[in-house]
């Protein structure tokens, strides 16, 4: 079981205030939505769960098996997809996840990977650069690389951005099968991936 | 997936090494550079221009025959510091241009990203080192009396030239006007360096006979320090 306790988040740059006191917090099984209007700092928030970005006040606290996760650990229980995340254009789709699997420690096995990217309609192009993919498909291996290492905490930020109707199926699995388990954050003013959502939490307000 | 039965998760600290990071990170550079050839295209084009170059306007007879050693070390370290200036800094500046630092952050340990980096640098300055040294020596006639001490001093010269851009590289990565930045953070740097490098090719190619050839001594350890340095410092510098 892992618990992610966020409390009094604050983010500034410079002069310009994102947002401020922002607490909640989200045992597994939990799927919260993160809603608000451009640049109201949706992306921001995930990239602060995520260890990317230092909030300006607050913290971001993760338990897993009742013991608290390091920050500098946290990376290894967290998968994100984000629209500012790029993968190697210059590797194929299999290159891309035999690289996610080698750098987390992740025994590669090729069948293991084809069958991942069955489940995401990638099969046919495992085997061509990514540089050549739509943004749809592009999406799609950026969801494949989020839950390579099968991750306990899952940030989505717009995880339906440039997807076709089986794309958005696949994310709707993708988040059912993570309520099983662990926890799910999605970024998104989308109502039909808010609708996943038990709680929101608007940044707007 | 599920917990396992020791209660922990499955994750990297299971079978994850820095040094097996480090590998991964190094061989998606090499294989990301195989098939770009950015990075190996602007140093060797700019290290063959310089050679060619110095070797037409210089050749091997306008400079007297006692000068020679001095002056072809300070030649060929100028050559090897600014091509490995004008490409090395690519390491990280392309993760940055492609939006793939973020995903690093996520899947690496920093310290593993500088590992992997370091090692793609000094592959590429191993290869550079390879083709210009070898040339350089035809084409100017560089005589070599104590080529032993002479590849030492390469070797370990590359590696703190190697250690220093990388570290710099890191720095400069997320800033504006990179190319100028790179350049000027890494002179200061690389000097003593370059200093003893060339202090060091020069004793070799006259022959001075000196107890355990210092240069390459204090090259070894400038590398050894600048890359100790770097593990401590480069998480401070990758985490926002």
């Amino acid at each position: 079981m892992c618990f992610l306790k966020v409390t009094g988040i604050g983010k500034h740059f410079s002069t310009t205030i994102l947002f401020k006191d922002i607490s909640f917090a989200l045992n597994s099984g939990d799927v919260m939505a993160i809603t608000g209007w451009n640049g109201s700092g949706k992306s921001t928030m995930l990239r602060i769960i995520a260890g990317l970005v230092r909030p300006s006040a607050g913290q971001v606290e993760m338990f897993c098996d009742n013991k608290p996760i390091p920050k500098k650990f946290r990376r290894q229980y967290v998968g994100m997809v984000a629209p500012a995340l790029a993968l190697y254009d210059e590797l194929t789709a299999l290159e891309n996840m035999e690289f996610f699997c080698r750098v987390r420690g992740i025994a590669y096995d090729r069948k293991s990977c084809f069958n991942i990217l069955e489940r995401v309609d990638l099969v046919k192009h495992a085997e061509k650069i990514c540089g050549t993919f739509s943004s749809g498909m592009k999406q799609r291996l950026k969801l494949v690389q989020a839950l390579i290492h099968k991750p306990p905490l899952l940030l989505l930020d717009e995880p339906g951005c440039n997807l076709d109707s089986r794309g958005i199926k696949s994310v709707k699995n993708i988040i059912s099968d993570q309520r099983t388990w662990g926890i799910t954050v999605i970024a998104s003013n989308e109502k039909r991936e808010v609708d996943y959502a038990d709680s929101i939490v608007n940044l707007s307000n | 997936m599920h917990p396992t039965k020791s209660g922990r998760w499955i994750t990297q600290t299971v079978s994850s090494t820095y040094l097996t990071e480090a590998v991964a990170i190094w061989f998606r550079d090499l294989r990301s550079e195989f098939r770009t050839r950015y990075a190996v295209n602007s140093i060797l084009m700019f290290a063959l221009t310089t050679l060619v170059t110095v070797s037409f306007s210089i050749g091997s007879f306008r400079i007297e025959e006692s000068e020679r050693p001095f002056l072809y070390a300070v030649l060929l370290w100028i050559i090897l510091v600014f091509s490995a200036l004008s490409g090395l800094s690519r390491s990280f500046v392309k993760e940055q241009e492609a939006g793939t630092m973020d995903i690093l952050k996520l899947s690496a340990r920093p310290q593993a990203v500088f590992l992997g980096k370091l090692l793609f640098n000094l592959t590429m300055l191993g290869v550079l080192e390879l083709i210009i040294v070898p040339a350089f020596i035809l084409l100017m006639g560089y005589k070599i009396k104590f080529p032993g001490c002479f590849v030492a001093m390469m070797v370990t010269g590359g590696l703190g030239l190697g250690a220093g851009t990388t570290l710099v590289a890191a720095m400069i990565a997320q800033a504006n006007a990179r190319g100028a930045l790179f350049s000027a953070l890494s002179f200061p740097l690389l000097l003593p360096l370059i200093i003893t490098a060339i202090k060091g090719s020069e004793r070799a190619a006259y022959g001075i006979s000196a107890a355990g050839w210092p240069e390459v001594k204090i090259a070894a350890a400038y590398a050894v320090i600048m890359i100790t340095v770097s593990l401590l410092l480069f998480p401070l510098i990758w985490e926002e």
